[in-house]
């Protein structure tokens, strides 16, 4: 387990900045009210077997009895560096770039089933969409109940969208909830 | 002695090979354990051995300062060759053309009488018969062209030929080696010699290479290089893999304050990188329209309030030349006063 260096700093950054724009200051600076600390902490990232984790301080500190190959996970693990040095997010993620998502997406309810399966949202499916959209956003999907599902890439703009035939690919899914099923053993 | 020769019908003794074999023994029941079973095994070694030295003994002997003296008769026993076969050598080009036309090979002496010198000299090799260094005079020919030195062609066509008998070997060479049946001594060699076709161009040696072996070079001296004098237009070292430091992973309190500039940093940077995006121009000229319209919505009069307008502004704009501007204004006004009525 050891900090960012600067580099793969900016990687995670960036990455997370193109879900959540200027609310990634939010998920930086969040205080973090776990253990025993009176004043809250802060939350950190920590990179452990090429594993990029959000954590509170105060489970970091607790977190250095255990030995690097012993330690499996800790906090939420956001995502991972690949052997070719890029970063990618993981499903883990989602709750964090839900709650500070700057474009979403919902899906009218007939085709939340599809998402889940791993495909790609359709202009079909599409029940609500935020403006201002570009070609390449990060965008999280959510269900008309304000359940995140999803998150992926806009494959159109949002003024793109209404021009679209049903059946074409509104966002290219990057990696949805129903993997916690599908990919049990790897996760 | 009865004794021996009753253990040699037992035991089959090769001594060419210093062999012995019992082929009567069998386990009456298969050890339990392990152990029981190496000690059996070590038993029936020992007899086997014992019975290979006492058949050494039984030979006669030379006594020799160092002990006995035994000649070991030829080995009985064949054993079989560990390397398959060589496969035979494809003819040559050259055989297979004197096997066609019948040519066949003479025995020639290896001293030829050298009419020149009066001598017997040898065929091939150093200084040799009819040596082109032995011969100190060439006698024009009518066919001869003027300024060519005939001694150097001699040596040039010499060379040729040569030249022409080496490729002639290599391309046998490689039709033996289509087959698998190089001889071993230009196996090893054969990568060396251009007859294999799969042979790997030498590489030429890329500018990273060599930047990495200048400056391994440089810093393998007692100083690590430090003291050395630098050459014109080397570069200083790179430290990349050994300086690679990272932050404490807990620095005091939690989330140390390096770590900290060290994200503030980056996350400043990355938001004004992007700071243009927080004005969205089209959302903004949007907006802008969107508001215009409902504007105009709301004041329906309006939009028939200026056509109006247009109509009586080119008589007053008449009038208005003759007498002054502040005229005109309160006669606009005036006119508004009206319609709203």
């Amino acid at each position: 387990m050891r900090p960012l260096d600067e580099k793969e700093t900016t990687q995670v950054f960036e990455k997370l900045f193109k879900f959540t724009g200027n609310n990634l200051k939010n998920i930086v600076e969040s205080p973090s009210h776990e253990g025993p600390d009176s004043n809250p902490g802060r939350y950190c990232f920590r990179l452990n077997k090429n594993r990029v984790y959000y954590v509170s301080e105060s489970l970091v500190k607790r977190a250095t009895n255990i030995k690097r190959d012993n330690l499996v996970s800790l906090g939420t693990l956001i995502g991972k560096f690949t052997k070719n040095g890029s970063f990618h997010l993981t499903i883990q993620c989602l709750n964090l770039l839900a709650a500070n998502a700057k474009h979403k997406v919902w899906l009218k309810p007939t085709s939340e089933m599809s998402v889940l399966y791993g495909n790609n949202v359709l202009k079909g499916g599409l029940g609500r969409i935020t403006e201002n959209i570009n070609m390449g956003d990060g965008v999280v999907v959510f269900s008309m109940s304000d359940v995140p599902l999803a998150f992926g890439v806009a494959a159109r703009s949002t003024q793109d969208c209404r021009k679209m035939e049903p059946n074409a690919i509104v966002v290219i899914i990057q990696a949805d909830i129903g993997a916690y099923l599908r990919m049990e053993d790897e996760l | 002695m009865g004794e021996v020769e009753e253990q040699q019908q037992q035991h089959q003794i090769d001594l060419g090979n210093l062999f012995a074999f019992n082929p009567h023994h069998n386990f009456p029941s298969v050890p339990p354990s392990r152990e029981e079973l190496v000690k059996e095994c070590l038993e029936q070694g020992t007899k086997l051995v014992q019975a290979v030295a006492d058949a050494l003994f039984s030979l006669p002997s030379v006594e020799d300062r160092d002990g006995p003296l035994v000649k070991l008769p030829a080995p009985t026993i064949r054993l079989p060759r560990e390397k398959p076969l060589p496969k035979p050598r494809p003819p040559t080009k050259w055989e297979v053309f004197a096997k066609k036309k019948g040519i066949q090979n003479h025995k020639k002496d290896k001293l030829v009488f050298d009419e020149q010198t009066g001598t017997w000299k040898r065929r091939h090799g150093y200084d040799r018969v009819n040596d082109d260094k032995d011969i100190p005079i060439i006698e024009a020919k009518m066919t001869d062209e003027p300024g060519v030195d005939p001694f150097a062609k001699r040596r040039s066509e010499k060379k040729q030929r040569v030249e022409k008998q080496e490729r002639h070997r290599f391309q046998n060479l490689k039709e033996a080696a289509k087959v698998g049946a190089l001889p071993s001594h230009v196996q090893l060699a054969a990568t060396a010699i251009p007859i294999t076709g799969t042979q790997a161009a030498p590489r030429k040696v890329s500018k990273e290479e060599l930047q990495n072996v200048a400056g391994m070079a440089a810093s393998a001296t007692a100083s690590g290089g430090k003291f050395d004098k630098k050459l014109p237009g080397e570069k200083p070292q790179k430290h990349e893999k050994k300086y690679r430091k990272f932050l404490p992973v807990v620095e005091g309190s939690g989330m140390g304050s390096l770590e900290r500039q060290q994200t503030d940093k980056v996350l400043s940077k990355l938001m004004s990188k992007n700071s243009h995006e927080i004005l969205n121009v089209e959302k903004a000229v949007n907006m802008y329209n969107v508001k215009r319209e409902k504007k105009r919505r709301n004041q329906p009069g309006k939009s028939s309030s200026t056509s109006s307008k247009l109509k009586p502004k080119n008589p007053h704009n008449k009038t208005s030349k003759k007498g002054s501007s502040f005229k005109g204004k309160s006669k606009k006004g005036s006119s508004f006063k009206g319609k709203s009525k």
